[in-house]
């Protein structure tokens, strides 16, 4: 199983920001599995919350960076699905006036891959060692499921940690409302959708809700905090890693 | 009876989440259609990805709209129809005004059909004295109620059967009966007297077929094939881009839209209409027209970004599928066409400025584009009106909605290139957080403009070190 | 009247596209002028279709029709149709008013079930919407006051099972629109498999597209119905309440 394989991290900002012990487990996991692991510390953002917004401009100036910053990296591996769906699917739309850099753009796209996609389609594995006693659900994130098209790979990988039982709940695909700066300026529409998506958690009866990007956690967790719930809230790489 | 209320979208979508009857028959029409249409493209003997074939023939189509209505007209002419090319909404209802006129109409009975309320078709015969019944069970409700619909497909499903047996016996004069079925019998007699005196009946055209001069009505009730049949004129107005170019695309556009609609493989009822009753026939209308609309369709056809808004066949597959519909329901969107549909065609029809929110309020989550029978990609243009509001556009006469906050997103970009600046950044806000962060770690308040956030939600505050910095400090991991 | 509007309006639409005013260019491909492989495919496959085929249908046609409360029933001879319309008539009363009264297609199929002799027994009358007969306006009334219409069919499509019904003289569109019940009698070989092969017929086969589709051509699959209160399905909105179709089957 160990290699002398090294990935790159993108981090994405919210992990960087807020929840950084998800990237930390990241980290641990690929450890376990012998792969090193490397961290451009000039990386701040791909440029998704300027782009969702319409501020292209901004927008590349980013994602400019950004291709800078991972010019060498050959697999760069990111716990958000939404993130890499920008990478892959956006930037080439950032870029059509451009042919050199919409090259390095294009280029880029086949070197990125969201975490539970890597780890299952890339490096084959499936079970990482983890540890989790209880019952855990499943969120698929809409860039995750629709965008890069992983909705077998994170149950997959839920399915093989130890002691857990994986119960799917209702509207399992539903968007939850998180949306970037929607959950900020149309707070009472995103407010709506994520209590939907949290009656359907806890209707699984389950203790933990897992999923592959922050955003849609940071905005689940959100709700299940504000209303009492001891629901934990973990991204794949955090229960991979326990 | 559609003005336009764009700008109530916030206010509107605030009042539908709060209606819990609306909210449960959103969610139940979600959960039988959007799954059921999901399934019937699974078992299309093709496979899903006829919806990519159906795509490619809409916009070839679109592609060559001037040669396929010439085509169309033509053809209808030789059926003996008339046709009338209506620039915008005054053409077209004129048209209609000089029709019933010349043929001294006093009563209409109306097939279903969203484009009559895009040219306010009901405002304009009522006004010049003509009584003008709806005759699809659902807007035949909301016209009693004097209300506009709520969905595409099911225009009275904000309303409960209790709602609909008061309306009725308030409105018909008769006992007060909620039950379903006596209701739908109830409607069927009173329907039939109209049709049966009706002079005129209208309708809308689903897909019509250029190759033989046809335009096709859609249905499951029997209400446009009596409001067609039965009057001794009838007029069809179609959206410029409600054609096929030949008949056997009519096989894949036909099936793909009774599964987009109502998950059904066939509609109870198609008719193919391609001019009045010939000579020997016993009934049919005397007279059949076709009105054309453009009314803003030439200029998204002129922007190659949006073209692909014309392939819609407006089955409002999407409607049952899309998550934030759900919460806001219909009314919202402030225009006859609602939905992830009326997020795009609203605001290029009637301004993007003024129907911002439309443009701004969803999550681009992609499930209106996965159910559409012909894959149109409405997140990509959703974000093309972002950016067009972002920045400003000439061609669409679009001013940036939001000054300040291109600003910020100018000072954004300066510092997203400099991590050094990016940290003092967040150093920034972490000492500024602590004005926020509760004893327990949590941010339950915040001030605007991010107060949205908390009103429902709390929020993790801003970590110590960011994960760059403990990487940049070597941090050992356990 | 319309001319200059439709000239400015296909300009538009012209410049919209970026192409020029003067010429408008033939797309070949749109109106498909060569006949498929695949359509050529279909229409032998039709031509040669064994009894035992078209049994196959006509069990796929029986199937689809359960759940869209639609009655077939296959009968060995014309006799046992009228049979089976008699019953119709005797177990059903009519809608509005008390007289029962069949309005019926003046076509070859149905005039061979002797109905008026079948029906007199129960004083049901019998009426041909048949314009040598009488006038239009006539025939409009009798058709609104029956409560039961029998006509033929052009095709019916199996896989939906979908009657597909073009308008000609003496063939109304309200008699199997207006009354409550909708009665259709086909012959086995008139069942098709789809849409497919229906479009096919209609722009290809020799025969059948001397006609065309004619002004009306009207797909009937099932009666009429709605979900618009609360989204409860409820059979017997404008349209038919009832539709029965009798497929007379010809003997091996």
């Amino acid at each position: 199983m160990s290699s002398s394989k090294t990935v790159t991290l993108f981090i994405q900002c919210l992990v960087d920001t807020i929840y950084p012990e998800v990237a930390q487990t990241m980290v641990q996991v690929f450890r376990r599995l012998g792969i090193g692991v490397t961290c451009p510390t000039d990386q701040t953002c791909c440029g998704q919350p300027a782009f969702n917004s319409g501020y292209r401009q901004s927008a590349r100036v980013a994602a400019k960076h950004f291709i800078e910053v991972f010019a060498d990296a050959e697999q760069i591996v990111c716990p958000s699905g939404s993130c890499v769906n920008m990478v892959r699917h956006h930037y080439a739309s950032l870029f059509q006036n451009d042919s050199r850099w919409l090259q390095r753009a294009q280029n880029l796209a086949g070197r990125i891959y969201e975490f539970s996609e890597y780890l299952v389609d890339v490096l084959g594995v499936v079970d990482l060692g983890g540890r989790f006693d209880g019952k855990v659900t499943y969120h698929d994130s809409c860039h995750l499921l629709r965008g890069i098209g992983v909705q077998e790979q994170p149950r997959k990988l839920l399915r093989h940690v130890l002691g857990t039982e994986l119960i799917e709940m209702h509207n399992s695909d539903y968007c939850c409302g998180f949306g970037g700066a929607f959950s900020v300026k149309y707070p009472d529409i995103s407010n709506a959708m994520v209590s939907d998506k949290v009656k359907n958690i806890i209707d699984t009866g389950a203790d933990a809700v897992v999923g592959c990007d922050m955003g849609c956690l940071m905005n689940i967790q959100g709700k299940l905090s504000r209303m009492g719930s001891s629901i934990k809230v973990m991204h794949i790489a955090q229960i991979l890693a326990s | 009876m559609s003005k336009i209320a764009t700008e109530n979208y916030v206010a509107e979508a605030r009042k539908a989440i709060k209606n819990r009857v609306l909210q449960e028959a959103l969610a139940d029409l979600q959960h039988r259609f959007g799954r059921a249409t999901a399934e019937s493209y699974r078992r299309l003997p093709e496979g899903p990805d006829l919806r990519l074939k159906a795509h490619d023939i809409r916009l070839q189509t679109i592609e060559n709209l001037d040669i396929v209505l010439e085509t169309l007209a033509t053809n209808i002419r030789k059926n003996g129809g008339h046709v009338h090319f209506a620039e915008d909404r005054r053409s077209a209802v004129n048209y209609c005004l000089e029709v019933a006129h010349k043929h001294k109409v006093r009563q209409v009975v109306k097939g279903k059909s969203m484009v009559s309320e895009e040219i306010r078709l009901n405002e304009a015969l009522v006004e010049a004295g003509i009584e003008v019944s709806e005759t699809d069970l659902g807007e035949y409700i909301i016209q009693l109620a004097g209300e506009t619909p709520s969905h595409i497909i099911a225009p009275a499903i904000h309303k409960t059967r209790n709602d609909i047996g008061s309306l009725f016996a308030d409105k018909l004069d008769i006992p007060y009966d909620d039950d379903p079925p006596r209701l739908t019998w109830i409607a069927r007699k009173a329907l039939r007297e109209k049709f049966l005196a009706a002079d005129m009946g209208t309708s809308g055209c689903n897909i019509a077929c250029a190759e033989t001069g046809h335009i096709t009505t859609v249905s499951n009730e029997g209400n446009i094939r009596m409001a067609t049949t039965l009057p001794r004129v009838h007029i069809a107005i179609m959206g410029m881009e409600r054609v096929a170019a030949g008949l056997e695309d009519h096989d894949i556009l036909l099936r793909l839209l009774c599964r987009g609609a109502a998950a059904q493989h066939m509609a109870t009822y198609v008719s193919y209409i391609g001019g009045p009753r010939s000579t020997g026939q016993i009934d049919g209308p005397q007279e059949f027209h076709l009105v054309i609309l453009d009314n803003g369709r030439s200029r998204i056809l002129a922007d190659a970004e949006f073209r692909e808004m014309l392939c819609c066949i407006r089955c409002a597959a999407c409607l049952n599928v899309c998550p934030v519909y759900a919460k806001i329901g219909g009314h919202a969107y402030g225009y006859v066409y609602c939905g992830p549909v009326g997020a795009v065609v609203t605001p290029l029809l009637v301004g993007i400025n003024r129907a911002k929110d439309l443009c701004q309020g969803e999550t681009l989550c992609g499930a209106c584009q996965d159910i559409c029978p012909v894959n149109i990609d409405i997140p990509r243009m959703l974000l093309a009106l972002r950016a067009k509001l972002a920045e400003g556009d000439s061609a669409w006469k679009v001013t940036p909605a939001d000054r300040k906050e291109k600003f910020l997103l100018q000072v954004w970009s300066w510092v997203i290139r400099r991590r050094r600046l990016y940290d003092a950044a967040l150093k920034l806000a972490a000492a500024g957080q602590k004005l926020f962060t509760h004893k327990d770690g949590v941010i339950r308040r915040l001030p605007p403009p991010m107060h949205g956030w908390t009103k429902g939600r709390d929020l993790r505050p801003l970590a110590k070190e960011s994960f760059v910095q403990g990487w940049k400090k070597g941090i050992k991991i356990r | 009247m319309s001319t200059a509007n439709q000239e400015e309006f296909i300009n538009r639409i012209k410049m919209a596209l970026g192409k020029p005013i003067a010429t408008s260019q033939r797309d070949a491909d749109l109106f498909k002028s060569a006949m498929s492989a695949e359509t050529r495919a279909i229409l032998e496959r039709i031509k040669n279709r064994t009894p035992e085929e078209r049994k196959n249908l006509l069990a796929t046609l029986i199937e689809a029709a359960g759940p869209i409360n639609l009655e077939v029933k296959s009968c060995e001879d014309l006799n046992s149709v009228s049979a089976g319309i008699v019953d119709l008539v005797r177990a059903n009363d009519p809608e509005w008013g008390p007289k029962k009264s069949v309005a019926a297609w003046p076509h070859p199929l149905i005039e061979n079930l002797g109905l008026p002799a079948a029906l007199s027994q129960q004083d049901v009358n019998v009426f041909f919407t048949d314009l040598k007969e009488t006038d239009a306006e006539s025939i409009r009334r009798h058709v609104i006051d029956s409560y039961i219409g029998v006509t033929a069919a052009d095709f019916c499509m199996a896989d939906t099972a979908t009657l597909v019904m073009r308008t000609r003289a003496g063939q109304a569109r309200s008699v199997s629109l207006v009354p409550a019940i909708h009665v259709a009698v086909i012959e086995l070989n008139q069942i098709i498999a789809d849409l497919k092969e229906l479009y096919a017929l209609l722009k290809w086969d020799p025969q059948i597209k001397k006609e065309a589709l004619t002004n009306c051509m009207t797909f009937i699959s099932g009666p009429s119905k709605t979900a618009d209160i609360e989204a409860t399905m409820v059979h017997g909105a404008h349209g038919p309440r009832e539709v029965h179709i009798f497929v007379v089957t010809a003997p091996d």
